[in-house]
């Protein structure tokens, strides 16, 4: 699960140690050629900066501009930090390798970049390197130790991990200084997710929920968490919301579908889940099969819920080939299987089996 | 050009003789006869697959020629990947033959826990002998040439074993201070560690596929200041090469920007190329973005593997070419002379290159008509890709380019059969190995029997080769550029074993010439500055230049 606020240009300044270019306005300086030069370069990556900090966002001509800056100054490390903000706002997968790599050598070029290191962890999230999200954030923290957003990615680091408990004290601690730090009690709901509390774990979404932050992960998360208890009305309700919010993402439908599948409106279901159809052809992406698992799981169980089963059996087996170990999908395909068996001998009654 | 026209001419007629004789239709005339058997190698890399998939099973070694005794014919030295298996040397009979001499030569590497990768040759200690640098997954060895056949591992006292758990690949010996002696540079691939191996692919049996390096970070790579007293001093990052976005694979050295001094090209998987420039005084600075030389003509990173460098338009301007995935093409930078450099690929005629997989490359003149020609080797790094995409299998055929004024034509199926064998290739270098004058060709293939192409001379055209012994400059004179001036042609080249994939070609420079009968004149400019014409050289020989004590 990943949760992608943007970060706000508040927050990035507040955790830039070292922030001359990006943050301080433009100082009076010598105006010898050269630092006019440099003052003229300083301008265009704060304007840049603030452009990749906002809410709306031009990361396509900001990667445009950052790499005719870098021709220019190729060892500026605050033009190479915001190039992998820039390329991990353009949310394609292609490009983490080059998101990566631009905010290690920001950090070779200058160490002290706390924000890169922040930034460097999130993806290291979203690609499930929570170890080296960990290790980036156990620096980071050195340098800024009790900074909200450093230890809220640190807690879902540690979730990630396997250690919830961990996270609890994690985001509580942040709660503490900011109780309005959406973020954290997001992480904190989940990890009250993994520890099988789920009531609190509503509670806790559900004021992310009410706060209006990142509504498409929130209604998700609590959609999810609804589904686990059986709250199915509730967890339509929000996971419409979900999509609603962010229609391009497969989760919220495949959640939505479910839910619609256990009340019983399976026509609803099949509509939903037709809106999060992978792509077709083969993919040697392994970084998001989990959704493919999810989606043909729930395909096989609505077929079976309507009574398909020969088709159930195929999304069953689809979700055993990506995901061997899928209990849900092992019981799900013998009961297919014998439900299947039962049909056929009441079609047959002199058969023995 | 009017000798081109006549060769042409001259094969027609040869086919043309062929059809009459034969009754049949025209047949290709082959390029290139694989003379592996014959020749002697037995060599068979070990991948040392595994279900696991780690990732350096699939990225094969290199191969190097390499003159272990200076007889004047080339020896050929074999990388093996797997623990415990051993690299090949084998000593050129001079008769077209090849003997095994690994056990005497001592270069075996069988003692190392490592992964064997790839191998760099020069001559460290200006002794006149050529020694061999093994890069591995682990700790690389550097070979020191005691001039009997033998062999001593000598890296612990050169301190240029690398970092412990460091995956070296391509390396080269290049004199980046001209100060006489070879300098080391040593690319580094990803931070992958043997207990952090994410599956990949599929999770239902036989899917399993190795790693999209995305998810793994890149390693600053390494380079080696020669002391001069056998000993090195890692001078990586006061230099300023040691990014650690880097996920280097090919590495090669020209001097781009012919300012006098050798700048370094660094091809990524899936990150944006460096290029390195020189600065003259100790330090380097990746200008990969002013260039234009780190992504393709789309702004997106390659996955590069394999590079060379060389003047293919005839402007005397190197240009820059990178072998890339399978669904990428591989690419030509063409310099534009002002620091700047246009990836021409789609113009100049590479098409073909789309859905193989290219590793090992060399820009060579196969025909010796005056330019140089591409080869690539092929083969996919997902030994099971078939599965996830049919049109793509693991083993591949080469390509071959003809050089065309400038603009290149798919010869590869025209070739002969030679070319047209699939193979997993990696590692691949270009020497003249029997002294004819035409350039052939050494394939290592994972997992799979290596390959030795012998190039047939169809084309009869002149050549020279030139064995530079550096005095002032280091003593195979690593780093000269050569003007080669033929009437109506004016060739300019730069001696430098290092460049493809995990590999070494031969030391020694080779000029097509086409149906030139006499060199007016050669001119070298040596590392050490030093200026030297030669006038009135005649054609078809192995010429040994020492570089003379003026400027």
């Amino acid at each position: 699960m990943r949760y992608s606020n943007p970060v706000t240009l508040q927050n990035f300044c507040a955790v830039m140690t070292i922030v001359a270019i990006t943050c301080a306005p433009a100082q009076a300086r010598d105006q010898t050629p050269a630092l006019q030069a440099l003052q003229a370069l300083q301008e265009r990556v704060n304007r840049i900066g603030s452009d990749l900090f906002s809410p709306t966002p031009h990361p396509a001509e900001a990667i445009k501009e950052l790499k005719a800056i870098l021709a220019i100054a190729p060892d500026l490390p605050e033009a190479h930090l915001l190039l992998g903000v820039a390329y991990r706002a353009q949310g394609n997968p292609d490009l983490m390798g080059e998101a990566v790599a631009e905010l290690r050598q920001a950090l070779a070029l200058n160490p002290e970049l706390t924000q890169a290191r922040m930034i460097l962890a999130r993806i290291y999230l979203d690609l499930a390197r929570a170890g080296r999200a960990r290790d980036e954030l156990r620096v980071a923290l050195e340098k800024v130790p009790d900074n909200p957003q450093l230890l809220t990615l640190m807690a879902e680091a540690e979730r990630q991990l396997g250690n919830p408990k961990r996270t609890v004290e994690l985001t509580r601690q942040v709660l503490t200084i900011d109780p309005k730090f959406d973020q954290a009690r997001y992480y904190l709901g989940l990890a009250l997710i993994d520890l099988q509390q789920h009531a609190a774990a509503i509670q806790e979404l559900e004021r992310v929920v009410q706060s209006g932050s990142n509504p498409a992960e929130s209604n998700l998360s609590l959609g999810m968490a609804y589904l686990e208890t059986r709250r199915l009305d509730d967890a339509v309700k929000v996971l419409r919301e979900a999509t609603r919010a962010d229609p391009s993402r497969p989760e919220g439908h495949i959640q939505l579908a479910r839910a619609y599948r256990l009340k019983g409106l399976l026509d609803d279901a099949a509509r939903e889940l037709k809106l999060a159809a992978p792509a077709t052809g083969g993919s040697l992406s392994a970084l998001y099969q989990n959704i493919e698992v999810d989606y043909y799981l729930e395909e096989g169980l609505l077929r079976m819920a309507r009574g398909n089963l020969d088709t159930a059996l195929q999304s069953l087996e689809k979700v055993l080939a990506l995901d061997p170990n899928n209990a849900v999908a092992q019981k799900s395909l013998a009961d297919a299987r014998k439900q299947l068996r039962d049909r056929t001998q009441k079609k047959t009654p002199g058969s023995t089996r | 050009m009017i000798h081109r026209r006549f060769r042409l001419l001259t094969l027609a007629v040869a086919a043309g003789s062929l059809l009459v004789l034969s009754g049949r239709a025209q047949e290709p005339v082959a390029l290139f006869d694989d003379v592996t058997a014959a020749a002697g190698i037995t060599f068979v890399h070990q991948s040392a697959a595994t279900p696991d998939k780690f990732m350096m099973e699939t990225f094969g070694s290199g191969v190097a020629w390499i003159d272990i005794d200076n007889d004047g014919f080339q020896d050929l030295f074999f990388v093996n990947g797997a623990p415990g298996a051993s690299n090949t040397l084998y000593k050129n009979n001079r008769n077209g033959t090849f003997s095994n001499v690994t056990d005497q030569s001592g270069t075996a590497g069988t003692g190392t826990k490592a992964y064997k990768t790839g191998v760099a040759v020069g001559d460290y200690d200006n002794d006149g002998l050529l020694d061999l640098f093994v890069t591995a997954y682990g700790s690389d060895i550097l070979y020191r040439n005691l001039g009997n056949g033998a062999f001593a591992d000598v890296t612990t006292t050169a301190g240029v074993a690398g970092g412990p758990g460091e995956w070296s690949t391509s390396a080269g010996f290049f004199d980046y201070d001209r100060d006489g002696d070879l300098d080391l540079y040593v690319a580094n691939y990803v931070d992958f560690r043997m207990d952090e191996n994410p599956w990949c692919g599929d999770r239902r049996p036989g899917y399993r596929m190795y790693c999209n390096p995305t998810i793994f970070d890149g390693t600053a790579s390494r380079l080696y200041r020669n002391n001069g007293n056998g000993t090195f001093t890692d001078v990586s990052k006061p230099a300023g090469v040691a990014n650690p976005a880097g996920k280097g694979l090919g590495v090669v050295f020209c001097d781009y920007d012919r300012d006098g001094d050798q700048d370094i090209y660094v091809a990524n998987d899936l990150v944006r190329n460096f290029l390195y420039r020189n600065n003259g005084e100790g330090t380097f600075q990746d200008v990969a973005y002013a260039a234009s030389v780190g992504f393709d003509i789309n702004g997106k990173p390659q996955a590069g593997m394999g590079v060379d460098c060389g003047d293919v338009d005839g402007d005397g301007l190197p240009e820059l070419f990178v072998t890339n995935f399978s669904e990428e093409l591989n690419t030509l930078y063409k310099n534009h002379g002002d620091g700047t450099f246009e990836d021409v690929t789609q113009q100049i005629g590479l098409g073909s290159g789309l859905l193989p997989l290219g590793f090992g490359t060399k820009l060579y003149d196969y025909d010796n008509d005056g330019d140089l020609d591409i080869h690539v080797t092929n083969g996919h790094v997902i030994d099971n890709v078939k599965l996830y995409t049919p049109a793509l299998s693991y083993e591949q055929k080469d390509l071959l380019y003809e050089n065309v004024g400038g603009k290149f034509k798919d010869v590869s199926a025209a070739a002969g059969g030679a070319l047209q064998t699939t193979r997993v290739g990696r590692g691949l270098a270009v020497a003249d190995f029997d002294n004819d004058g035409f350039p052939d060709v050494a394939i290592s293939s994972v997992g799979r029997k290596a390959v030795l192409l012998r190039n047939r001379g169809v084309s009869k055209n002149n050549w020279i080769e030139i064995r530079a012994e550096g005095t002032k400059s280091n003593r195979f004179g690593l780093g000269a550029t050569v003007r080669v001036q033929t009437p109506g042609a004016l060739q300019v080249r730069e001696i430098n074993n290092a460049a493809s994939y995990e590999s070494a070609n031969d030391i020694r420079l080779h000029v097509g010439l086409g149906t030139a009968r006499t060199i007016p004149q050669i001119e070298i400019l040596w590392p050490s500055g030093t200026r030297q014409i030669l006038k009135d050289i005649a054609v078809n020989q192995v010429l040994t230049v020492k570089e003379a004590d003026t400027r």
